[in-house]
């Protein structure tokens, strides 16, 4: 109730400043190009009148709207961030949180296409993945495939791998693991890697500590 | 007269939104197996144009309406249009047996959930959703006109659209 009091005040500091971003983007859209200036512009040498030229005062002030707008912007980034870490706060508080995170490595025999996710029997992610996405988890990505709330105590993770083997034949394959959630985040890996030796793909799950 | 507007008030809340509500929003996002190749994310083709089109082996118009996204798609793919079709079917085997049947040269996903057509609000097929560069549904067509010159308009302003900057 606290934490939606202050995601609550938070939103309401937030609003001005967004409208007010809006505005100053709006306002410094680009202008209809200018008409070329009818009278030639002043020598160089005309030194003395060059700081207050109303070319000058209108660069700086571009200048100074474009500052402005970029300090709101970073303003607004930065409170996204604020909102972003509260949230994940309030909706998994460490006490309960666990996580679970996939990476992969080579992938020579086993073409990944997903992963079924059962926490103490109950299916809680199933995911479909994509060429690109595994692409990215061949280039080294991690994934978090789950994020929720256990009680602390013993719980069990269960994941059903499928994809093409070798030869292209259809591949499932399951791991598992007991773990014990205590009072602070679990995060558990899922680690696809190649067994060079016996040709096969390895599934290990790995629980950090 | 209070009641009146209560009641209708109450109706309008508890009736499902009408797929044109879907007009101008954020396509929903989805991802699908495909009955030949890999899975297909939706939002992975943010930048290009996409036409969804909604189908089951037992809508007999359905068969029509893929074979001119065929050819929509023969014409249109060089200058970046994607196609996809998706299943609204009870029977899994044979979805794929009529998707193998009549062969189509962009993907037909499969929606064993149906959770993608409860997200689109699909109420009749065939159905078709045209969705902008930006990801939002500019058009959406629940009739069995697909070789209405209309469709060939709406494609090409699709293409001919520019990406908003975000």
């Amino acid at each position: 109730m606290n934490m939606n009091t202050t995601l609550r005040s938070l939103l309401r500091a937030l609003w001005p400043l967004l409208l007010a971003a809006q505005a100053v983007s709006v306002s410094a859209a680009p202008p209809a190009p200018a008409p070329a200036p009818a009278i030639a512009p002043a020598p160089a040498n005309a030194a003395t009148g060059a700081a207050s030229s109303p070319y000058n005062d209108a660069a700086a002030g571009t200048r100074a709207l474009d500052e402005q707008i970029q300090g709101l912007k970073k303003d607004v980034v930065d409170l996204n961030k604020d909102l972003f870490v509260l949230e994940e706060e309030l909706l998994f508080p460490a006490n309960t949180q666990v996580a679970v995170f996939v990476s992969m490595d080579v992938g020579d025999f086993f073409a990944l296409d997903s992963v079924k996710l059962k926490i103490d029997n109950n299916e809680v992610s199933n995911y479909l993945y994509t060429p690109r996405e595994v692409s990215a988890l061949l280039k080294g990505g991690v994934q978090r495939l789950y994020v929720g709330n256990l009680k602390a105590g013993q719980h069990e993770l269960l994941a059903f791998f499928n994809g093409k083997g070798l030869h292209d034949r259809d591949y499932r394959r399951a791991a598992n693991i007991r773990f014990e959630k205590g009072v602070g985040a679990k995060y558990l890996e899922l680690k696809i890697t190649d067994h060079q030796r016996a040709q096969q793909p390895e599934f290990e799950i790995k629980d950090w500590e | 007269m209070i009641v009146a507007i209560v009641i209708g008030a109450t109706t309008a809340l508890a009736a499902p939104s009408a797929p044109s509500g879907l007009i101008g929003q954020p396509a929903p996002d989805f991802v699908l197996p495909a009955v030949a190749g890999s899975n297909v994310r939706l939002s992975e083709f943010r930048g290009q144009p996409v036409v969804i089109s909604f189908w089951s082996s037992r809508c007999s118009d359905c068969a029509a309406q893929l074979t001119a996204m065929d050819r929509y798609y023969g014409t249109y793919r060089s200058a970046g249009l994607i196609v996809l079709g998706v299943s609204v079917e009870d029977d899994q085997q044979r979805a794929i047996d009529y998707a193998h049947a009549h062969a189509a040269s962009f993907p037909l996903l499969l929606d064993n959930t149906k959770g993608v057509s409860r997200s689109y609000g699909i109420e009749r097929l065939p159905t078709t959703v045209l969705i902008d560069r930006a990801g939002h549904v500019r058009f959406l067509h629940s009739d069995d006109r697909a070789g209405d010159p209309s469709y060939v308009a709406q494609i090409r302003a699709l293409l001919d659209d520019r990406i908003g900057s975000p």
